[in-house]
């Protein structure tokens, strides 16, 4: 099925083969006063009309399949007249051969299919329906028939009811059946090449489908084919492997973007204030919220712009959940400044406050999101990874924000100020720095980073009051162990837990993932005890 | 001079829990008696209170902020839960819930030798020592404190939590364990085993009570303060810290062990939410509201917070976390050393115990 034959060599076949000697036919097109002929003759006769038929709606001209279509249909319901002067259709009485209106020659008989017929007949008329049928319920409906007997589809057909297919999901559906009907098709050659075809694009679904023909006649007799099936079996299981690889990298990195975006500004603020902010997941959670309500605003203001929810919240989240920050900051832990662990207790009291608020505003179900198409869908890379859009969202989104916050630390007199309150407290305060305000802008800072976290997040995770408490834990391992204040630390840290991650939970599943974890920090911090981007400074 | 001043508190609440602890099964048939929900709630939260002692002991007294302290409570507990299912399933042969959930014929190999008291005591005894001990040290080795070590042991506790949520472990998985009928021979669920266990908790809060004061009272009690206050200085001075810390944080972990076995028959139910990190932090909650470094203010603590929010959770369930998150608040903002400043502000006493001028060491890296 992989190469066109020349349908006038076909043809040519086809006249000496199928037809019977006494029935000549041109060689560049039908006969078609000879098929109708064959169609009033016995079941010999029939049955070679109707491979005929096959051939004609496979190979045929247009004109010859608009021709011969209602041929194969009147069959099947006995809708041909066979008469004296040839045959006529029922419908609209007319002849089977010149189309013209006439009327019936003597007592007209319809021929009945034999057993053995039907399906032929069958076959032609889903055939000539998948091509020429207005209708795309009607083709579709003709693909299922088609289903049923791969092995008799002729060479052809399907591709060029694909070629001809306008509606996607259903080209791929024949596309598929193509390939099925190749390997099942008669001619070893023939079957040879498409295994060669479906090896192309690994899948689970392809290796299934080779794996399979092992259980052929033709793999134990013939050698060509069994080299062909093996040698697929290979490249596909590579290609999945490679797939899987990517796929869990990939999960991986999403998963690693999110930590990082949730773990950057709890970083900055304890390596700022030695304060564990427990409220970071609530933040993320806030943030997932604002995303929503501005989904929900654009409904009802602009739905025209509703596509664009996820960037135009961007700034709204941010500041909905620096401001918490700020607030935060400034009416507790301000007042918490050298007792850390009281902080503690106190961001975590502010932690249950915005769950169970979130909880009596909103309820505890899910929140509904619309999929804006530059989150939906993805391009299949090799094997079953799918390059989706939404956690590409995630990643990108996790560049920029990493982008700009190294931005504002390294090249903005705020982010002077931060490093210099960072490094010594008491020193940044005698040169004139006001610590309390850069505290103040670094705990909006972080927290904003937070909701853009919750932003970045709503189309991978569900969103509801809970959902911060998933990410906490593991973001304070990403600070634990990349070390106070630094930027890189917090980056390797995320990257390297979120990938463990990944790669441990196909393996012993995801508790195992965060037990090992767990005790692979304990024991990092054995080695590195201020992790591992430490800024060099004396050990208390 | 921390422990004249505090005296009369800490005689007076002995002088309660012991009264009390003999006046319930004294009532018990006269008019007076308490109904069976209070007696249980008694006993529940002195099981909360010898937890908070538990945490006071080195929180209070060593500095060391644990959020994991629910993690010990639940080895005690679910040491508990498997006696008490492995007893009465030899002494009435009722197999456990979680068993037939299971489809399992028979109990995990690890489940054998539980129905002995003495043999169950022992491995929650050795598991905890196991897991405190191996834990400590790496951590006090490498000087994690502060908090650093907060959030670590917190991560401690949402994995194990993680970890008992499966169902193949053989401890109950999510639905955790429960329906027990017998323990020590007698049935559970009696007015008489009521008041017993309630009797015991109290009394083991006594003695737990007791026994730490007399620790923090002692030389190795003024080296903890030490510790809490200047563990640098402490160390120039040629003390190994290390062992100290490891010896109270060991204590402190099987004291919490004995309040999970002292819970578990009361509630009749484990299951792994007791290792979720809110309960840990909770038991922080009780120890700050009633004042840290304090063994009577983590006890009244405890019994007021646990007192509160058995109430509440009958009488308005929604509103318990607003009330928990404010009182938080006011004291991390208002009374640094929780009901103990009130009682110095009516007693106007000069500022008795040292002040608490730990934390500032701990978390600056």
């Amino acid at each position: 099925m992989t190469q066109k034959v020349p349908p006038l060599l076909l043809l040519g076949l086809l006249a000496g083969a199928l037809l019977a000697p006494a029935s000549p036919v041109r060689a560049d097109s039908l006969d078609r006063a000879a098929l109708v002929q064959e169609l009033c003759g016995d079941a010999g006769a029939m049955g070679k009309a109707g491979a005929t038929l096959v051939t004609t709606a496979a190979a045929g001209s247009a004109e010859d399949r608009e021709w011969a279509a209602p041929l194969a249909r009147a069959a099947i319901d006995r809708k041909l007249a066979c008469d004296e002067a040839g045959a006529m259709l029922d419908e609209g009485g007319l002849d089977a051969v010149t189309r013209a209106p006439r009327a019936a020659a003597g007592t007209p008989r319809s021929p009945l299919l034999s057993l053995k017929n039907r399906p032929v007949f069958e076959l032609a008329d889903a055939a000539f329906a998948l091509r020429g049928s207005p209708a795309v319920a009607q083709r579709t409906a003709a693909l299922k028939t088609l289903e049923r007997r791969p092995a008799l589809i002729p060479e052809g057909l399907l591709e060029g009811a694909a070629a001809a297919e306008s509606d996607a999901g259903l080209r791929e559906q024949i596309d598929t059946l193509s390939q099925t009907a190749a390997l099942n098709a008669s001619d070893p050659a023939a079957r040879i090449r498409a295994i060669g075809r479906v090896a192309e694009n690994p899948s689970r679904r392809a290796l299934t489908r080779i794996s399979a023909l092992t259980a052929d006649p033709a793999y134990a007799a013939n050698p060509d084919f069994r080299t062909a099936v093996d040698d697929a079996t290979r490249r596909i299981e590579r290609g999945i492997a490679i797939g899987d690889t990517l796929a869990t990298l990939y999960n991986g990195l999403s998963f690693a973007s999110i930590l990082f975006m949730a773990a950057i500004g709890l970083a900055i603020i304890f390596g700022l204030m030695g304060v564990i902010n427990l409220a970071q997941g609530e933040l993320i959670m806030i943030g997932a919220y604002v995303t929503w309500l501005v989904q929900q605003g654009l409904r009802h203001a602009a739905p025209g712009l509703l596509d664009w929810y996820l960037v135009l919240a961007i700034p709204v989240a941010f500041l909905a959940t620096a401001g918490i920050g700020i607030a935060l900051e400034t009416l507790l832990l301000r007042h918490l400044y050298k007792r850390p662990l009281m902080s503690l207790l106190a961001t975590w009291a502010v932690s249950l406050f915005l769950v169970n608020i979130v909880r009596v505003v909103f309820g505890t179900q899910n929140m509904q999101f619309e999929t804006p198409f530059y989150v939906s869908g993805g391009v299949p890379v090799i094997g079953d990874f799918i390059f989706t859009w939404n956690r590409m969202f995630a990643i990108a989104f996790a560049a920029v924000t990493l982008a700009l916050t190294w931005l504002v630390v390294r090249k903005t007199p705020l982010g002077l100020n931060i490093r210099a309150v960072t490094q010594n407290r008491d020193m940044a305060a005698c040169i004139g720095i006001p610590t309390r305000r850069v505290d103040m802008m670094a705990f909006g800072l972080g927290s904003g980073l937070a909701g853009l976290a919750g932003l970045a997040l709503s189309p991978i995770y569900s969103v509801n009051p809970q959902m911060g408490q998933n990410f906490i834990i593991d973001s304070f391992m990403v600070v634990v162990l990349g070390g106070v204040g630094t930027i890189a630390g917090t980056v390797v840290a995320a990257l390297g837990i979120g990938q463990i991650n990944v790669l441990i939970e196909p393996l012993w599943g995801a508790v195992a993932a965060k037990v090992i974890v767990l005790l692979m920090i304990i024991a990092f911090l054995q080695w590195r005890p201020e992790g591992l981007f430490a800024v060099k400074g004396r050990r208390k | 001079m921390s422990r004249t001043s505090a005296n009369l508190p800490f005689t007076l609440l002995i002088a309660v829990i012991v009264v009390a602890a003999g006046a319930m099964p004294a009532l018990s048939g006269t008019s007076f008696e308490l109904s069976r929900y209070l007696t249980n709630a008694i006993g529940q939260l002195a099981a909360f209170a010898v937890l908070a002692i538990s945490l006071d002991l080195i929180w209070g007294y060593l500095g060391i902020l644990s959020l994991g302290h629910g993690l010990f409570f639940a080895i005690g507990g679910y040491v508990m839960a498997m006696y008490l299912l492995k007893h009465s399933f030899v002494v009435t042969g009722t197999v456990p819930d979680f068993l037939q959930f299971m489809g399992w014929k028979e109990f995990p190999f690890y489940w054998a030798g539980f129905d002995v008291f003495p043999y169950a005591f022992a491995v929650a005894v050795a598991v905890t020592l196991l897991i405190s001990g191996i834990f400590g040290y790496v951590s006090f080795r490498s000087r994690v404190g502060g908090v650093y070590f907060a959030i670590i042991t917190q991560a401690l506790v949402y994995v194990a939590m993680l970890l008992m949520f499966r169902n193949d472990t053989g401890f109950g998985g999510n639905n955790g364990m429960t329906g027990f009928s017998v323990l020590f021979g007698w049935p559970m669920g009696t007015s008489g085993m009521i008041t017993a266990l309630a009797v015991a908790s109290l009394l083991a809060l006594a003695l737990v009570l007791v026994a730490c004061r007399r620790l923090v009272g002692s030389r190795f009690g003024a080296l903890m303060l030490a510790t809490r206050d200047d563990e640098t200085r402490l160390r120039t001075l040629g003390y190994e810290t290390l062992r100290l810390k490891l010896i109270v944080w060991c204590l402190s972990a099987l004291i919490a062990m004995l309040a999970g076995m002292l819970y578990v028959p009361q509630v009749g139910i484990i299951n792994p939410r007791v290792l979720s990190p809110e309960l840990s932090l909770e038991i922080a909650v009780w120890v700050a509201i009633g004042g840290r470094g304090h063994l009577v203010g983590a006890v009244i603590g405890a019994l007021l917070v646990n007192a509160v929010k058995f109430w509440l959770s009958s009488a308005a369930p929604d509103i318990w976390p607003f009330i928990l998150s404010g009182l938080i608040v006011l004291v991390v903002l208002v009374f640094p050393n929780g009901l103990m400043d009130l009682a110095k502000l009516r007693l106007t006493r000069p500022m008795g115990p040292r002040r608490m001028a730990t934390e500032l060491e701990e978390a600056r890296p």
